[in-house]
């Protein structure tokens, strides 16, 4: 993985002692609360209902053990011994003292980590897809691009004070694991009709009050003109963004407002303003694309004794088999999906013990490699088949082995109403209540893939509208009340999900997924997924169920 | 029944006024009734004019639960408990029958100091 150099090293080590006297100059007094703000959330610190909350980036999900055995200890020595996985792929720490804020971006600092950008209206962290290096899917790395990304967009002068925040995700297998047609920009690496390589470039997708699957502005952008590209794409919406209405300032917003064909029209003309020298230069881009380059895999067969005996043998491991290992480019190597969604207990948290172990078997097992997805679960990409009986011992033992990856209870939920000042109703109850009654792992493993998605409000940061089934938490008449949202997609086909029908009580959103559940299983014709046979059916059969039993 | 809270700046704590302090627990809280308004506004005024030991101090709605006053609205009462999904974090740890009033009180409304508040900027 990339490595700082002496600079990128200097500047956050000078970022957190900058912090540190900005923190003794707000307790003294000599900085008024509305000043502090700003600078407390441009290094990733809110205050929420309980307490503060760190917000620490991992660049688009990968880190070392080295960075999260330190997130352990943050999370052990600062917080109340766990942290929360988000699905920007970074992690937040609810239980921060401002006090101690210094001495965590001190640690961050160590290990290369720091909260710069994960507030704020500037270019957020890019989300690229988890199994990069690793999936024989992708045309090429994702993370290399990834990574110049953030470098280009770190604290980049122009794009520091922009109308609203802005997130980009990158993937460059077909199957998309970013929801890259649900950000700003999404960038998918195609393969054009000479065989080079190129983007094709969506803007304006997004969830929140507005949500918009994003249109496509341009099918094909050579690869080494990715930057000037980009520029164009920010400057445009810098310029013409509305900076008058929070709610309205968003790329989507302006770009819907001007059609997705004149807001690639006035891209177009930017760019040939800025041409080729805004661009990465072929050596930068190479010493980037070195920090990545394939790690030494072993010549293996492609078949494991170990690991089918194991399969035979021990139920639990043939069933983790099936739902959380992936398809590796190499032969004898799995990529390994880590489930932080233990039944009943709260989607993308893990404790700091479970962290040290993930460290420890990316270390013993993983080439050194953890990933974060956006589903708020942990992989390792790397992981011989001959290990895998080893690796899910250990996470058996940690209660990291939950069997449940894409199934009804892998459930995204943003923190809600129990945690963050901007929420109007709890989502973590609601995650848990589903799964609990989904705890039957045949049953789950029956109904198939169901991607369920809650937000505690309208920012949609537990991206319900792009659930198969969605879930949003609003505040009806001063109660939490719940809308839910059916047929919604972040993957490669892109949906926005519609609504069922009048919001319900909390105590009856579980139970209507169950009857959802039941409606699809009678439905389904052969190997349809929910969203399959919800397509076909349309809202009709699901509404019908769900309101009659409220008559 | 009104009760006059914040979060302390130097750790995010909840607080609640009492005669000039500021203390963990609601259950210790200053109650301002239907005739103090004067005084819960004198308490605000109080409040606000001690920006490095409180951030954005607001009154709240209280109303009777088992024997103790609980906030009007669940916002408010997640504040005075701690997180449902962890009942060993926050004030709620402690247990004891003021927690458990809190825990069984009904009734919900926005938080109204807070909808204010919001307002104001």
């Amino acid at each position: 993985m990339y490595q700082y150099d002496t600079l990128d090293k200097a500047f956050v080590a000078d970022r957190s002692a900058e912090f540190r006297e900005q923190v003794s100059r707000r307790l003294a007094g000599d900085l008024t609360e509305e000043q502090f703000q700003p600078l407390r959330l441009m290094n990733g610190l809110y205050l929420q209902l309980h307490a503060y909350m760190l917000r620490v980036a991992i660049p688009y999900g990968s880190l070392d053990s080295r960075q999260m055995r330190k997130l352990a200890e943050i999370a052990r020595t600062y917080d109340k011994g766990y942290g929360h996985f988000t699905t920007r792929t970074n992690i937040q720490f609810h239980w921060i003292k401002l006090k101690d804020a210094p001495d965590i971006l001190d640690a961050l600092a160590s290990v290369d980590m720091h909260g710069i950008q994960t507030s704020g209206n500037c270019i957020r962290n890019t989300t690229a897809d988890p199994y990069s290096g690793a999936t024989d899917e992708e045309l090429d790395d994702a993370r290399v691009w990834a990574e110049a990304i953030r470098q280009w967009s770190s604290l980049h002068p122009e794009f520091s004070f922009l109308p609203r925040k802005f997130k980009i995700a990158i993937t460059a297998a077909a199957k998309d694991r970013t929801a890259a047609k649900a950000h700003d920009i999404g960038l998918m690496i195609r393969r054009g009709r000479d065989g080079e390589l190129g983007f094709e470039v969506i803007v304006g997708g997004g969830m929140g009050r507005t949500p918009y699957v994003g249109p496509t502005i341009r099918e094909f952008l050579p690869v080494n003109r990715l930057f000037s590209y980009l520029e164009a794409i920010l400057r445009v919406y810098n310029r013409h963004g509305r900076r008058d209405n929070k709610y309205k300032a968003r790329i989507k917003i302006l770009v819907s407002a001007l059609g997705s064909a004149e807001f690639a029209r006035q891209v177009e003309e930017e760019w040939s303003k800025i041409g080729p020298e805004a661009d990465l230069p072929d050596t930068e881009l190479a010493r980037i694309r070195a920090a990545f380059a394939p790690k030494a895999f072993e010549a293996l067969p492609t078949r494991s004794d170990v690991f089918e005996a194991a399969k035979a043998s021990n139920p639990a491991f043939a069933r983790f088999a099936r739902n959380n290992l992936r398809a590796h480019k190499k032969p004898g190597y799995a990529i390994v999906e880590i489930s932080l969604k233990e039944i009943g207990a709260t989607p993308g948290d893990a404790t700091a013990d479970q962290m040290d172990v993930v460290a420890d078997l990316a270390e013993r097992y993983g080439q050194d490699d953890i990933r974060v997805t956006h589903e708020q679960n942990l992989v390792l990409p790397h992981v011989k088949l001959d290990d895998l009986p080893a690796v899910h011992a250990a996470l058996a033992t940690a209660g990291l082995a939950t069997p449940n990856v894409n199934l009804i209870t892998d459930i995204i939920a943003c923190p809600g109403l129990d945690y963050c000042a901007l929420a109007n109703a709890r989502a973590i109850p609601i995650a848990q209540d589903i799964a609990e009654r989904f705890a039957d792992q045949d049953r789950a493993e029956a109904i198939g893939e169901l991607k369920i998605k809650i937000s505690g409000c309208i920012n949609a940061c537990g991206h319900h509208h792009v659930g198969h089934i969605g879930v949003l938490g609003v505040d009806k008449k001063g109660e939490e009340f719940y809308q839910l949202t059916l047929g919604g997609s972040g993957a490669e086909d892109a949906t926005i999900g519609q609504m069922l029908g009048p919001a319900l009580p909390a105590d009856r959103v579980a139970p209507a997924i169950d009857t959802l559940v039941e409606v699809y299983l009678r439905e389904r014709q052969d190997g349809e997924r929910f969203l399959d046979t919800f397509r076909r059916t349309g809202v009709a059969p699901f509404k019908e169920a769900v309101y009659a039993d409220a008559h | 029944m009104r009760a006059l809270t914040a979060n302390r700046l130097i750790d995010g704590e909840v607080v609640f006024w009492a005669k000039g302090q500021w203390v963990e627990r609601l259950a210790d809280a200053e109650l301002f009734g239907d005739a103090d308004g004067e005084a819960a506004l004198a308490a605000e005024g109080h409040a606000k004019a001690q920006p490095t030991v409180v951030v954005e101090p607001y009154l709240i709605d209280l109303t009777a639960s088992e024997g103790f006053w609980a906030p009007v609205s669940y916002r408010e009462r997640i504040r005075a408990l701690g997180p449902s999904n962890h009942e060993s974090h926050g004030k709620q740890a402690e247990g004891g029958a003021a927690v458990a009033a809190l825990q069984h009180a009904a009734g919900a409304a926005r938080s109204s100091g807070r909808v204010n508040l919001i307002k104001r900027k």
